[in-house]
């Protein structure tokens, strides 16, 4: 269906949701949630894979926290089924699944040194000492902690407490693990660092994470798979670069990075081409992979980075002239808004190659922009 | 002034040593000037007052006004005066056997209290904690809303529901389940009953804001980890909830062995708890140095736990 050459998950050898043959390691079977009218969680079918890295995005109300919970068994769906590995969920106390959940507030105990918190899931498991305490240092090597076993929580940094949270939810060995905004209460920098080194540590054991978060860059760089969500259904799940380049609808696109969407009617569609009268007052070729027909209204997505701006007139097909009405630099990029003739305002992004930029535009100069004709996406709903 | 906060500021910003050192020596003074008001409030109505009981306490009786000798009137005669205090009404307390077995009663009578009272507020508090956030302070409105109506009345009133022809007794009767009126009154029971009732929103309280200040993830967690909730109670809530349950004990204990009025009016005449020798000391037998030297040792008997006390909050808190 994507127009795109070929676009994979960032572990190019890992894709069992494109292997017919590959067995659904968790599997939500028209789950609905529902708190007296409101549906949390309306009628919802997903499949996840042993190994996977999912993240479920989405604003804040839109079912995805709900969706981790009640596969962690802390709340019980209306109607559907949850199944793990084959074994059906419902019914089973989540003292008895065979998932850990690393907590937003990481619930750390707080009247137990560090490592009696991560020992707390193994005792359970009325594990040997010797094994529990060989196991406690494993996974505190593992999140470089081994030299703070004996310390409380309280005597720990946000950084230092999330590790912790990590390490106990991990001791266990779960065949899943859930996390629930993960890097929510960490600063950027440190929110940053620690994304790689939670992909790294996914991909090093192998296990199943599941992460709920309503951050699209968290979700991006650690996620084999993400599925947006919104009101309590899942719009689209796909790779991280099939969400941002393949996006299903203007929601995903909108949700997930900048986008310009333009309507526009339908001129010609044949043999994979299209041409759009945009509603702005210009022409539009562009590749195509949906199906419209001339007279059809649809919607033309085109990022900000995929756009060419200069300071003379160009020439060619989709090009659009307007006034620079706002400029943001950022340092890597300079972001222009430029107001169209019409009056529309289109977001072009430009990548700062160089440290003196050629392009000197200022406020209320006269701008022009060209795209090519696959830089954008043709999207019917 | 404009000029000297410039000034100061220009020093602060070059960070002169001296400017800085005499501004914190400024700071750590008013930090200290808040709790003048508390330890001035203290001093005049705790320890003026106590120092007063204790000069009593070592004094010697006598039929005059006041009641006992020696008095501080006359500077000149202070060094005779206090040549004449004496330890003996202490000896005297320690050779009877009437003060040690009151002091003896008055400390279990309370710890039993105690004990029942914490059983019965736990888990009232536990209900209030996880009780719907709507709801929550109504049923902490419930239980202040007895000391909206006088102590003393409300011991009064349950005079009248312990006696044996009482409405408890006539409620057990009625359904059956006993024939003759229980002896509930005038024993130990009632005194029991009467603490645990009056103090019972003390043990609730803290133990209420311990375990609301709770985060509910905590046992959330617990269960993701594999811990039941019967387990989760004793290894999670029961210890992060220990602050109130100690503050809440120590709140009904040591007001309770100093009690009076309730065990005067439930428990009769066979128990002598602390509190009544000291009023009979001082008012029936009119001894205020012998009735002194009893709340002077009552003090020391309970400034042992508080001490505990305090050390285990500030240990809690750091």
């Amino acid at each position: 269906m994507a127009p795109m050459k070929s676009l994979g998950s960032i572990r190019r050898d890992f894709a069992p949701w494109s292997d017919r043959d590959a067995k659904p390691y968790i599997l939500f079977d028209g789950v609905t949630k529902q708190f007296g009218e409101f549906k949390a969680v309306d009628d919802l079918t997903l499949t996840i894979y042993e190994g996977e890295f999912f993240a479920l995005l989405g604003a804040s109300g839109c079912g995805k926290s709900t969706l981790l919970r009640m596969l962690a068994g802390f709340e019980a769906p209306s109607r559907g089924n949850i199944v793990i590995d084959g074994e059906d969920l419902a019914g089973t106390p989540p003292y008895r699944r065979p998932v850990n959940m690393m907590f937003q507030s990481y619930a750390l105990f707080p009247h137990m040194s560090v490592e009696k918190n991560v020992a707390f899931g193994l005792r359970q498991e009325r594990m040997p000492r010797d094994q529990i305490a060989e196991r406690v240092d494993q996974v505190l090597r593992l999140v470089k902690l081994e030299n703070y076993a004996s310390r409380r929580p309280d005597q720990l940094s946000g950084g230092q407490r999330q590790r912790v949270a990590l390490a106990r939810s991990l001791a266990k060995r779960p065949k899943v693990l859930l996390l629930d905004e993960p890097l929510g209460a960490l600063d950027k920098k440190l929110r940053e660092e620690t994304q790689f080194e939670l992909a790294d540590l996914q991909h090093q054991l192998g296990t199943t994470f599941i992460m709920v978060t309503h951050d699209q860059e968290e979700a991006m760089t650690m996620a084999d798979r993400i599925a947006v969500m919104d009101q309590g259904k899942i719009v689209q799940v796909a790779t991280p670069e099939e969400i941002y380049e393949a996006p299903n609808s203007r929601f995903v696109a909108d949700f997930v990075g900048n986008v310009n969407v333009l309507e526009a009617k339908v001129l010609r569609a044949e043999g994979g081409r299209m041409s759009l009268e945009a509603a702005a007052g210009f022409t539009i070729e562009t590749v195509n992979a949906v199906d419209a027909s001339p007279g059809q209204t649809v919607f033309y997505a085109l990022r900000p980075e995929k756009l060419r701006i200069s300071g003379e007139p160009l020439t060619g097909s989709n090009v659009v002239a307007g006034e620079v009405w706002d400029i943001a630099y950022f340092g890597h990029v300079t972001s222009f808004r430029i107001k169209l003739d019409s009056g529309e305002i289109m977001k072009v992004a430009m990548i700062n190659a160089t440290r003196v930029s050629p392009l000197q535009l200022t406020w209320h100069d006269r701008a022009w922009l060209q795209f090519d004709d696959d830089a954008g996406l043709v999207l019917t709903r | 002034m404009a000029e000297d906060v410039g000034t100061r500021n220009a020093a602060a910003g070059s960070g002169d040593p001296e400017v800085l050192s005499s501004r914190r020596t400024r700071m750590k003074f008013r930090g200290r000037a808040v709790i003048i008001p508390p330890y001035v409030w203290l001093l005049a109505f705790f320890l003026l007052p106590f120092l007063i009981v204790f000069k009593i306490s070592l004094s010697e009786v006598v039929v005059a006004m006041p009641p006992y000798r020696p008095t501080f009137g006359d500077p000149s005669e202070w060094w005779g005066a206090l040549r004449q205090l004496t330890i003996d009404n202490y000896l005297w307390i320690a050779s009877d056997e009437l003060y040690i077995n009151s002091y003896v009663e008055s400390l279990w009578i309370a710890g039993i209290s105690t004990v029942i009272t914490l059983l019965i507020a736990y888990p009232l508090a536990y209900g209030m904690a996880r009780a719907p956030a709507g709801l929550r302070p109504t049923l902490l409105m419930l239980v202040i809303l007895p000391f909206w109506t006088s102590f003393l009345i409300r011991v009064y009133a349950w005079i009248g529901i312990l006696k044996p022809e009482g409405l408890l007794n006539q409620l057990l009767i009625a359904i059956g389940l006993i024939d003759e009126p229980l002896l509930i009154i005038n024993t130990h029971w009632a005194i029991f009953i009467g603490i645990t009732y009056s103090y019972l929103p003390f043990m609730t309280l803290p133990i209420y804001a311990s375990l609301d200040r709770m985060d509910h993830s905590l046992i959330e967690a617990a269960a993701d980890l594999g811990c039941p909730p019967l387990k989760a109670f004793w290894t999670i809530t029961l210890p992060l909830s220990l602050p109130g349950v100690v503050a809440g004990c120590f709140l009904v204990f040591i007001p309770a062995v100093g009690e009076f009025v309730i065990p005067d009016l439930l428990g009769g005449s066979r128990t002598l708890m602390i509190g009544k020798t000291v009023w009979l000391e001082f008012f029936t037998n009119r001894d205020w140095p012998v009735a002194s030297a009893v709340a002077v040792v009552l003090v020391a008997i309970l400034v042992l736990p508080i001490v505990i006390f305090q050390r285990y909050q500030a240990r809690a808190g750091g």
